[in-house]
């Protein structure tokens, strides 16, 4: 039987989800929310490496729940955790490292004013800059974001400056400043969701160096399960419901979305009827759930009428190298201090086609994550590379002597026919629900870009002064941070998503995930998501409150 | 998100569902993982089943204990530091593998104990633990160098992987007993909820048995 109708429907309470479900709530509508994952408390976030990094606390294991993953539609697929995000009460941004970059507003307007590249399907947004960063600076605030706006060439415009003082660096930031200011390059602090100082009942940072990758059991990270959810909650409108597997979005005669159907925590099905139905669980898995909604009115799967969900999916392109410094080199390596926090952006837009693109992204430098167990398993290596014995315990002691100082890349991912998402009948997770198949297949250009993007990172590096500098890879793609699937545009014929982030063909639903973005930005997105599903909040509320 | 949920071309396997890989490499956000994945090759004879236990292990065969402990003292052996077998790695392996979290593992991690006992009875005419440390190295190389779709080089891929879990991960799983081996790599935990009681119990294995089980009744 089904339960009572609410108002709203929300699958998901990441970054997309809990931004709505708070200004909703807030609004006086009533809503419900389906989480996939479990419901982790403080006492659950736990610095156990084992649990959190290398097993289903945050993902599912590949055998219960895999994703198909080929790199190109001539490749055969492999069964993988690749693209999940998080499956749990906030998702993503409770393993986030929180690095809280606000799109560019050229990224609104890459076509115009770049160009869209042969081969690629560049659009400009229906929306610009302007029009989203008033949900920014809101985002920034209800988040909690601590960080200090600096004049650069790529400063986007902003009223003030962030809700929080910057986190104390580590003095290798100092030496970074200096180095890049060398090469005639700016290094900037890199704003993170974590907070600074109490803020808004919640405790400040402790600098426990284990972040990214743990939950905080100090709730000073701002994911949405230490600020949004607890506000959203507290407007006694909002009912969320964790361990609720969302299986189909169903439809009226009229093609309205009518209901969410789901396996509740102990396996039964549910129903969960709404006058509207949001999807926010990852671009990859909200095009799962509607290409899995099939009906006679949308045989194709749910608001799929021109074949475009799934399609246009973006990750972030990756590169990364390490500086490894004998820990006793230099005195400033001896402090402590977890966060480096600087960020060099003097390469987001190239002012010519000179190194074979134009829009570029942005480099990041962190410590290298304290993760004992990772970091062993790729100093013992593979194969005929690989070591064991005292070998390999003379290399873990070296890596006890020594720091590494990482820089890694976010770097536009361009879409492309050759990368989308579908569903494969034949492969089912643990649920019986055919899963998400991701094809990948790279413009050209976003290699060529990240490889200059991390030359560049190597010479930062290499003023340092580190006795060595390692490449790690120049062509790859962080996977969980995704868009597209979903793109937003005006013309229901070449997008899915109106300007609302509402289906142009199913007037009652929303995506609010990465799922609308048409272009990938050279930052990760997790505020960007955060943003748009405050401005989707707006839209949304006056709608309701007109009573349509 | 450092580390992170990216694959890189060259760096990260492609693993190919058809061949049935058993470890997949992710790097993950935030330092990343090596997620232990899908399903071993088959190759490898099936052991018989396990005599009654007379030891503490419950995954093995007291035979195959033997094979494994000497294995883990050839990739983490005791030199001025403590190896893994000081750091309780075998019982870590045991105890992961009644855990239900890693359903292939416990199909096939046996099968390729046996592999390794029978090279070395082909080799060495010898069982494994009998054979000196040189022909234990020369053994162990044989299986890391194999090609690596073969199911001795993924067979050795896991030995390595839940070994450095066992020897670097949270003592509460058995292994890393007295935290030796993050006293190797100079890992200093600053306990492991920075709120609660760092003396307070935990039992990393009894949590991953919930989240296979689901943590509800019967669980």
């Amino acid at each position: 039987m089904a339960k009572d109708a609410v108002d709203v429907c929300i699958v998901g309470s990441g970054a997309g989800g809990a931004p709505l479900a708070l200004e909703l709530g807030r609004a006086g509508f009533k809503v419900v929310v389906l989480e996939k994952g479990a419901w982790y408390r403080d006492g659950d976030f736990v610095h156990d490496e084992i649990l959190n990094s290398r097993r289903n606390f945050f993902m599912p294991l590949p055998w219960d729940e895999p994703h198909l993953w080929r790199l190109g539609a001539d490749q055969p697929y492999s069964r993988s955790n690749e693209a999940w995000t998080a499956n749990c009460v906030g998702g993503g941004t409770v393993h986030m490292s929180g690095y809280f970059y606000r799109f560019k507003p050229i990224d609104f307007r890459q076509k115009t004013e770049l160009g869209a590249p042969a081969g690629s399907n560049v659009v400009d947004w229906p929306i610009t800059y302007q029009a989203l960063a008033p949900y920014y600076d809101k985002a920034e605030a209800e988040l909690g974001v601590s960080g200090n706006a600096v004049p650069h060439p790529f400063l986007e415009p902003r009223k003030g400056n962030y809700p929080l003082p910057p986190l104390v660096a580590h003095p290798i930031a100092g030496e970074i400043d200096r180095a890049a200011k060398g090469l005639g390059w700016h290094s900037i602090p890199t704003a993170r969701g974590i907070i600074s100082q109490p803020y808004r009942g919640r405790d400040a940072c402790v600098y426990c160096t284990l972040c990214g990758s743990y939950g905080c059991e100090h709730g000073a990270k701002s994911g949405t399960n230490a600020s949004l959810i607890p506000a959203a909650i507290a407007t006694g409108n909002v009912e969320l419901r964790p361990k609720c597997m969302a299986t189909e979005i169903t439809v009226d005669a009229k093609g309205l979305a009518k209901s969410v159907i789901y396996l509740d925590a102990d396996g039964e099905r549910q129903e969960q009827p709404a006058r509207i139905i949001v999807s926010s669980c990852t671009a990859v898995e909200s095009a799962r759930l509607l290409l899995n909604s099939v009906s006679s009115r949308f045989p194709r799967g749910l608001a799929n009428d021109n074949g475009l969900v799934g399609r246009n999916l973006l990750f972030s392109s990756f590169g990364q190298s390490r500086a490894v410094f004998d820990a006793r080199k230099y005195d400033w390596l001896a402090s402590p201090m977890p966060f480096v926090n600087r960020s060099v952006q003097d390469f987001y837009v190239m002012p010519d086609e000179r190194f074979g693109f134009r829009k570029g992204g942005t480099l990041g430098f962190m410590w290298q994550h304290p993760n004992p167990i990772f970091a062993a398993v790729g100093l013992a290596g593979k194969g005929e590379k690989g070591i064991f014995g005292k070998a390999l315990k003379d290399r873990l002691r070296a890596y006890r002597d020594s720091k590494v100082l990482e820089f890694e890349i976010y770097g536009e991912f361009l879409p492309t026919d050759g990368t989308y998402v579908g569903v494969d009948a034949n492969v089912k997770d643990r649920f019986g629900l055919p899963v998400a198949a991701i094809t990948v297949s790279r413009h050209p250009r976003d290699f060529a870009m990240t490889r200059f993007l991390v030359e560049r990172g190597e010479e930062v590096l290499e003023q340092l002064g580190p006795d060595r500098v390692e490449r790690v890879g120049v062509a790859g793609e962080t996977t969980i941070l995704q868009g597209g699937t979903c793109r937003f545009g005006k013309d229901p014929a070449t997008s899915v998503l109106d300007a609302d982030c509402r289906a142009h063909a199913v007037k009652n639903l929303y995506v609010v995930d990465g799922s609308f973005l048409p272009t990938s930005g050279g930052v990760p997105v997790t505020l960007t998501i955060a943003a748009n599903s405050f401005r989707v909040a707006d839209q949304l509320i006056a709608r309701l409150k007109k009573g349509a | 998100m450092t580390g992170t949920c990216a694959r890189l071309r060259g760096v990260t396997d492609d693993d190919d569902f058809s061949r049935r890989v058993f470890v997949q490499r992710l790097s993950f956000f935030g330092g990343g993982v090596v997620l232990l994945g899908a399903a071993c090759k088959k190759e490898e004879a099936k052991v018989s089943p396990p005599p009654a236990l007379t030891t503490s292990h419950r995954s093995f065969t007291n035979e195959a204990w033997l094979t494994l402990v000497a294995a883990v003292d050839r990739l983490l052996p005791r030199d001025e530091d403590a190896g893994g077998v000081d750091a309780g790695v075998p019982e870590y392996i045991d105890r992961m593998l009644t855990t239900g979290n890693l359903p292939h593992f416990e199909r096939n991690f046996s099968g390729g104990l046996a592999a390794l006992d029978r090279r070395a009875e082909r080799m060495f005419q010898k069982r494994f633990h009998e054979a000196t440390t040189e022909q234990q190295d020369e053994l162990m190389a044989i299986f890391k160098d194999s090609p690596p779709t073969s199911g001795e080089a993924r067979w050795y891929e896991m030995l390595l992987v839940l070994s450095l879990e066992g020897f670097l991960g949270d003592p509460s799983y058995g292994g890393n007993k007295g935290e030796v081996g993050w006293k190797l790599v100079g890992f200093n935990l600053v306990g492991r909820n920075v709120k609660g009681d760092p003396q307070a119990p935990y039992d990393g294995s009894k949590t991953l048995h919930h989240l296979h089980c689901g943590g509800g009744k019967g669980c």
